[in-house]
């Protein structure tokens, strides 16, 4: 049974530089089953005090915590996402309410806010709640941002797995990058809007921000469809090498 | 809510499988899990075998896209 930190990351330190013996994964298996009814307290949590239906992910899988030790400077003990758990949300609105339920709900919670700092092109609210010395990663995503989180990860699995982390192909990265700004362009009207509700007041919209939220929609699936191509470009050359 | 036990192919961006558990089962979900996790490390292919928790195969295929869509049904 593993019961330091320093046995965690001993044993994180095998799985990233593959020298994980058998009994070495089992206990792996056992330390992310230590996250349980951590996870559990708060997938419950978030379904009995506000009526949202997360999915939940117990466990990170084996070859997911191997690339991101192997990827990042982290330690296996210092891991937020082992467990968690992501909704998605209708809209900047619904999310902006559900963050300040969540975080009434695990007020010692830690925000990780990628809207405007983006990862990658990455936008999303992480929310990590630390229940009984355990981290737990809750992710929320308006439709937009899925949208674009699942494009990305489509194309890691079908080309490159880097290009969730920035690298790959140039013209793929470029296109997410402007994708991503279009979506932060679209909820930033969203958020104008919410706030001029709020003021009850009329203020003119902005020169620059003049394009409507359709057009920007119109303009995002044709890109879509552009990488869509760019794909079965990348296939056909597979093929053909 | 329903455990999903989810067999992915990564290279070819297919789900390979999708086997529903009670959560009463949840036990048999996590050790089909890690017997698959262990069999495809040592094969040494790229198939992602994940658990995930879920209100229905329909809050799943909300939330986890790639799985089920490929790349033309996600820019759609």
């Amino acid at each position: 049974m593993i019961q330091s930190k320093t046995q965690i990351d001993k044993l994180g330190e095998e799985l990233k530089n593959d020298t994980i013996l058998f009994t070495g994964y089992l206990q792996l298996d056992e330390y992310r089953l230590s996250f349980a009814s951590a996870y559990q307290y708060v997938f419950d949590t978030i379904v009995q005090e506000t009526g949202l239906m997360p999915t939940g992910r117990p466990a990170k899988t084996f070859f997911s915590i191997r690339a991101k030790l192997q990827r990042e400077k982290t330690r296996l003990s210092q891991m937020q996402d082992i467990a968690g758990c992501r909704l998605i949300c209708n809209g900047i609105k619904e999310q902006e309410h559900i963050i300040t339920q969540l975080t009434e709900l695990f007020p010692d919670s830690k925000i990780i806010d990628r809207r405007e700092n983006t990862s990658h092109g990455y936008r999303a609210v992480h929310l990590i709640p630390k229940i009984s010395g355990k981290l737990i990663e809750i992710q929320l995503r308006t439709e937009n941002q899925q949208l674009w989180a699942e494009t990305s990860e489509k194309l890691a699995d079908l080309i490159d797995p880097m290009i969730k982390y920035g690298g790959g192909e140039t013209e793929i990265q470029k296109l997410l990058h402007q994708l991503s700004d279009i979506i932060r362009r679209v909820e930033n009207q969203e958020i104008k809007r919410i706030t001029i509700k709020v003021k009850n007041a009329i203020v003119a919209v902005d020169e620059s921000d003049s394009v409507l939220e359709e057009d920007l929609n119109v303009y995002l699936r044709k890109n879509l469809n552009h990488i869509s191509q760019l794909n079965e470009g990348s296939e056909d050359r597979r093929k053909v090498g | 809510m329903t455990i999903f036990l989810i067999k992915y192919d990564r290279k070819n961006g297919k789900l390979l499988s999708i086997q529903p558990f009670s959560k009463k089962d949840r036990e048999n979900a996590e050790k089909s899990r890690l017997q698959f996790e262990l069999s495809e490390l040592n094969q040494g292919t790229n198939t992602e075998v994940v658990i995930l928790e879920a209100k229905d195969k329909r809050a799943l295929k909300r939330t986890h896209r790639r799985y089920f869509e490929d790349l033309s049904e996600l820019t759609k």
